[in-house]
């Protein structure tokens, strides 16, 4: 079961658990919510889950030319053999079942009117995302929460993976603040450029995350420097900029890496 | 010009007393707290094959002229063609937190009391099974309740719900609840001043779990621990429900004492 956090002695799976695991370490981006906008971070969640998943898992797992050409070959490169010949198959025949089980039955009894039905809901939940993101930056003004990563786990792969059948990334690329949303989110904690890489602009980009890193990592040496409040703060504060490194092993071996333009 | 709604719509459910369930009544009962608020006056009738009558097979449904219509989603899109609408003054964004809300409910809400009445093996043996097939003769009702048992657990499985234990259900029932108060506020409804579908779907589901008897009252007292939600129940049964022919109101057994499920 993916994805699995694994911190010293402890393996947990599912986004929720994982969640609820680092909220107790006492990181939290919702820190900052009302009760309301807690609720409906949930509310949200639930619209992705019931409205978008279905459309998300045909595209990857189900449409037969994407299914063949791209997410087969992408799994199967980093799954060892022999698992490699069945594991991708099981996936799919689980995503089917699970369409078929949550939306399929009367009065839609074929496989196409189904598909249709499904992918009529996902572009009106994308409609609706678009709608209630408005020109914000994030779904709750400047700082990113809960519901930002939720949004954008769902939204990455539909905007950035390039299969043959694309009815849905169209349909995501016409929303274009969606579209800056995920961008936005690639920049800052991907440290992926959306652009071209030509070179000189490489190297200003990189000499402006530079100084940007500078200044933060000044800041933050002050913010250590006040040891008794940081003790007494129940939380870690969500930082906009992040100095934290990926790992560089995981960033160059990410799949968004490898297949966007 | 909004079409004339007939006289004699009905809108079929199973057997009020015998045979009907938790999940099918929430449903019926948030279909006619709609009908309600919408002003279209509708007959409830019972009968034991309402679920095989249904064009979705689920109940309930609406027989409205030469139409059939099932389950609340579609029956607000008809009513809606039909010139009657709850949230046509609500804005896009509002539009779209009240689409969200509603999945919430169904996402967690209903399927909570899916599990509970068709996984938790102590309400299946006394509860489920003899009020599922109860109109029909031995083996007959023993056959139907346990393929539809099947069903309903290929489905638990299918969205990963077949592994939680009774206790994290209720938890999630419990966080539901919790986020549905924190939306509500003090508002007499989700949208302030006027009803909308949402609340007609949140009153079926909470009014059901306060007022049906199950094996143990755990799933009513996670609803009974948020005061507002109580309160809103209470005020929408007093509102739309009350002074009502008892014969076809499903409150009317309800409100003299809690009903044996």
């Amino acid at each position: 079961d993916v994805p699995v956090l694994v911190s010293e002695d402890i393996v947990i799976s599912q986004p929720a658990k994982i969640l609820s695991f680092l909220r107790k370490q006492k990181y939290n981006a919702d820190y900052q919510l009302s009760a309301k906008q807690g609720a409906d971070t949930l509310a949200y969640i639930a619209l992705l889950e019931e409205k978008l998943l279905p459309a998300l898992l045909h595209t990857f797992w189900v449409e037969a030319e994407n299914y063949c050409s791209v997410t087969k070959p992408w799994f199967a490169s980093r799954i060892p053999f022999p698992l490699s010949l069945y594991l991708p198959g099981k996936m799919s025949r689980e995503a089917l079942n699970r369409i078929l089980l949550t939306r399929g039955g009367p009065p839609l009894y074929s496989l196409t009117e189904v598909e249709a039905q499904i992918y009529r809901d996902a572009k009106e939940c994308l409609n609706l995302l678009s709608k209630r993101l408005g020109t914000s930056q994030f779904f709750f003004g400047d700082m990113p929460t809960t519901l930002d990563a939720y949004v954008f786990g769902f939204l990455a792969p539909i905007y950035k993976v390039c299969f043959p059948r694309v009815q849905l990334q169209e349909h995501l690329k016409q929303l274009s603040n969606l579209c800056r949303f995920c961008d936005d989110i690639l920049t800052c904690y991907f440290r992926l450029t959306v652009s071209g890489h030509s070179p000189a602009g490489q190297d200003t980009a990189d000499a402006n995350l530079q100084k940007l890193t500078q200044l933060v990592n000044k800041e933050s040496n002050l913010i250590e420097k006040m040891d008794d409040n940081l003790r007494k703060s129940p939380q870690h504060p969500p930082r906009k900029l992040s100095t934290l490194k990926l790992a560089a092993g995981g960033e160059e071996s990410s799949p968004l890496n490898r297949l966007s333009p | 010009a909004a079409e004339p709604w007939p006289e004699n719509a009905a809108l079929y459910q199973q057997l009020k007393e015998d045979q009907i369930l938790l999940s099918d009544n929430a449903s019926s009962l948030a279909v006619q707290a709609f009908l309600q608020m919408c002003n279209l006056p509708v007959q409830v009738v019972c009968r034991a094959n309402a679920e095989y009558m249904s064009p979705s097979g689920k109940v309930p449904f609406i027989h409205v002229g030469n139409q059939v219509v099932s389950e609340l989603g579609p029956i607000v899109q008809f009513v809606k063609a039909k010139g009657h609408s709850l949230s046509d003054g609500l804005d896009e964004v509002q539009k779209a937190e009240m689409k969200a809300y509603m999945e919430l409910v169904n996402n967690m809400l209903l399927t909570a009391e899916l599990y509970l009445q068709w996984c938790d093996d102590v309400t299946v043996e006394e509860i489920t099974h003899p009020r599922y097939g109860s109109p029909y003769p031995w083996p007959l009702n023993r056959i139907l309740s346990y393929q539809k048992q099947w069903e309903v657990r290929r489905k638990m499985k299918a969205i990963g719900w077949a592994g939680k234990t009774l206790e994290q259900v209720l938890e999630d029932v419990d966080q539901c609840c919790q986020a549905l108060s924190q939306r509500l506020g003090t508002q007499p409804y989700f949208f302030n001043k006027q009803p909308t579908e949402l609340d007609a779907l949140v009153f079926g589901h909470l009014f059901t779990i306060l007022t049906t008897q199950l094996i143990t009252d755990e799933l009513s007292e996670k609803v009974k621990n948020y005061s507002n939600l109580t309160a809103f129940c209470r005020r929408i049964e007093q509102q739309y429900f009350e002074g009502h022919d008892k014969d076809s109101s499903a409150t009317g057994a309800a409100r003299s004492a809690k009903r044996p499920l």
